[in-house]
């Protein structure tokens, strides 16, 4: 077993390059991914653990959708808005029938029930879908390959860090310039002052979580053309995403992007470093980062 | 109090009677549970006692499983010795591990130890010619009076019966009420002079120390380890043994950890699905009995 493979590419500016693109595109589906992890903290203090298995769900909605309506650009435009708006319903209804009725109970409670959702989902895609590995095609229009530089790099990586930033905006503005992301940020900051002003901070709560959900179904959607859809899916994702959100600050969304850009590039040129160690290089970042500055990156203290 | 005497004498009564009168699969089963009662008893000295809400308990319990399997397969030990050294291993494990965590709170505390375990759980799946790695150790054979199904149970029964009464004994201790004390208010705690970190501390390294005594039984029970046992989900089962019974009692986790095994044991030869039927419990139970299994007797916290 080799422990370090070769360093000769750190000479080879067209495998870094490559890598480079490659751990950006796969930063920003996780970040999609630990926004909606580090929102739902930020407002209800609640660790969802099923968000790996969320983003599982919009993958295999996808997957469906694009088997239905077939392999054209518009099929998966439409899977992707499916994915979306069947997780972010999911996401409401869970919240709405469990969660909202435990916010005041010890943190390990509210763990466990989405741990018990984690079990519950895990064996209903298996029941839906069956145990085997599925997989769709890259959409038409998308499935080339560009040579900038010399260097080939695959269309639909593009796609994803130009869908990426364009959600990172849309979600910046979202939260930044609307009435609803002013309400949102000031429940994360003191909700009972936010309920005594005579918000519905109720509702606040459900619509974030919704929005997780859906954000992370939206990135399952996307994930869905380049990963193996089963029911394994979701342990990888979740490990990612509570790293990011852990070494970005729990709550911070400027914090969860730099973290899923440091674990984008963490996971890709962890693999061609310690080929075998790659997935504990995220961990020992966050471990490391932790023992110095508990709070994350940008997180306030608790 | 009065019920807890009763169900402890209960649970001894049928401890001693039940595997006599059981076939060797029972016998199996009620080794689970006595391995299984003291890890989740172990747990809750951090959870429960300690107000910490440790995310990675399963790496001393699957530390002291580690240990026992390599000092005999590859250290050539005996049972006996292998059994008496994984525990202090595991109590090293628990002293490093507690002198990162103990001066975090809430949820960075969870992620640290969580981010602790997976480390772990990655170095034994990658160590393969020292672990077994996917495939695990096995072939761990006792000699003499522990080589059969009852008296591995026999020895398994006063060993844990011993941990317990340690426990019990260090929880009703001016120790376990100091460590008490700084869950309800660790400022005050300290004018009064408790050293908070150092009692925090000290209950990262008991607890490791039990559970990798369990985790070492079970090792010794199974006759080989896997690293599914340190995996994420591994996680969640001293949490969902300890919630089950209840976390504001001592015997709460041992009632906890034995409807858990009973549960896996029944759904696993019942349904493939047993995690759809396991998750839903737990929800329920989160949902109507949050304060675990031992509220029905008690009806009021200690």
């Amino acid at each position: 077993m080799a422990f370090f493979s070769t360093f000769d590419w750190i000479g080879d500016p067209v495998v870094v390059l490559r890598q480079f693109m490659a751990g950006l595109a796969n930063g920003m589906l996780l970040f999609l991914v630990a926004a909606g992890l580090s929102l739902i903290f930020g407002i209800s203090r609640v660790v969802n653990f099923a968000h790996g298995s969320i983003f599982m769900l919009g993958a295999y909605v996808a997957f469906t959708i694009v088997n239905l309506a077939g392999q054209s650009l518009l099929a998966f435009f439409l899977a992707l808005v499916v994915s979306t708006s069947f997780t972010f319903l999911f996401g409401v209804v869970f919240e709405i029938l469990f969660l909202r009725r435990i916010y005041r109970s010890p943190q390990a409670l509210q763990l466990l029930v989405t741990f018990g959702l984690v079990l519950i989902l895990g064996d209903a895609v298996r029941l839906i879908w069956g145990p085997e590995e599925n997989s769709i095609v890259v959409p038409p229009n998308l499935d080339g390959v560009v040579h900038p530089f010399g260097v080939s790099f695959p269309v639909y990586r593009f796609a994803l860090i130009a869908a990426g930033i364009a959600i990172c905006i849309g979600l910046w503005s979202l939260l930044y310039r609307s009435r609803w992301g002013t309400l949102v940020r000031a429940a994360t900051v003191d909700r009972e002052m936010l309920q005594a002003l005579g918000v519905d901070v109720r509702r606040l709560l459900t619509t974030v979580f919704g929005l997780g959900a859906g954000l992370a179904g939206l990135a399952g959607g996307l994930a869905a053309p380049i990963m193996s859809i089963g029911p394994g899916m979701h342990s990888q994702v979740l490990v990612d995403a509570f790293v990011i959100v852990v070494i970005g600050g729990m709550g911070s969304l400027p914090g969860a992007l730099i973290g899923a850009l440091v674990v984008g590039q963490a996971n890709a040129f962890g693999t061609l470093a310690f080929p075998s160690f790659a997935i504990v290089i995220p961990f020992l970042v966050m471990t490391v980062l932790l023992i110095f500055r508990p709070r994350g990156l940008l997180g306030k203290p608790e | 109090m009065r019920a807890q005497i009763t169900i402890g004498l209960v649970c001894a009564a049928v401890a001693l009677v039940a595997p006599f009168t059981a076939s060797e699969f029972w016998v199996f089963v009620f080794i689970e549970m006595l391995a299984f009662a003291l890890y989740a008893v172990s747990f809750n000295l951090l959870l429960g006692y300690g107000g910490m809400l440790a995310f990675g308990h399963a790496v001393f319990f699957g530390v002291g499983a580690y240990a026992v399997a390599i000092l005999m397969k590859k250290a050539g030990l005996d049972a006996l010795c292998a059994i008496l050294l994984a525990p202090l291993i595991s109590a090293v494990a628990g002293a490093i591990i507690g002198y990162f965590c103990n001066r975090l709170s809430g949820i960075y505390l969870g992620m640290l130890t969580f981010a602790f375990q997976m480390l772990a759980y990655t170095v034994v799946l990658k160590s393969y010619s020292f672990t077994g790695g996917d495939d695990g150790l096995s072939g761990l054979k006792i000699t003499g009076f522990a080589a059969s199904p009852r008296g591995f149970y026999l020895v398994t029964l006063v060993v844990v019966a011993v941990a317990l009464l340690l426990l019990w004994r260090l929880v009703h201790s001016p120790f376990g009420l100091a460590l008490r004390a700084q869950r309800g208010n660790p400022n005050r705690s300290v004018a009064l002079g408790i050293n908070v970190s150092l009692h925090r501390w000290m209950t990262f390294v008991i607890a490791a120390l039990f559970a990798g005594l369990a985790g070492g039984l079970f090792a010794l029970a199974n006759q080989s380890v896997f690293p599914g046992w340190l995996n994420w989900n591994a996680t969640a089962t001293p949490i969902v043994m300890a919630i089950l019974g209840g976390m504001n009692s001592f015997f709460g986790p041992i009632i906890g950890s034995i409807i858990y095994v009973l549960m896996q044991t029944w759904l696993t030869g019942l349904t493939e699905y047993w995690a759809l039927f396991l998750g839903t419990t737990i929800i329920l139970i989160v949902m109507l009995l949050p304060n675990g299994v031992m509220s029905l007797w008690q009806g009021r916290k200690p």
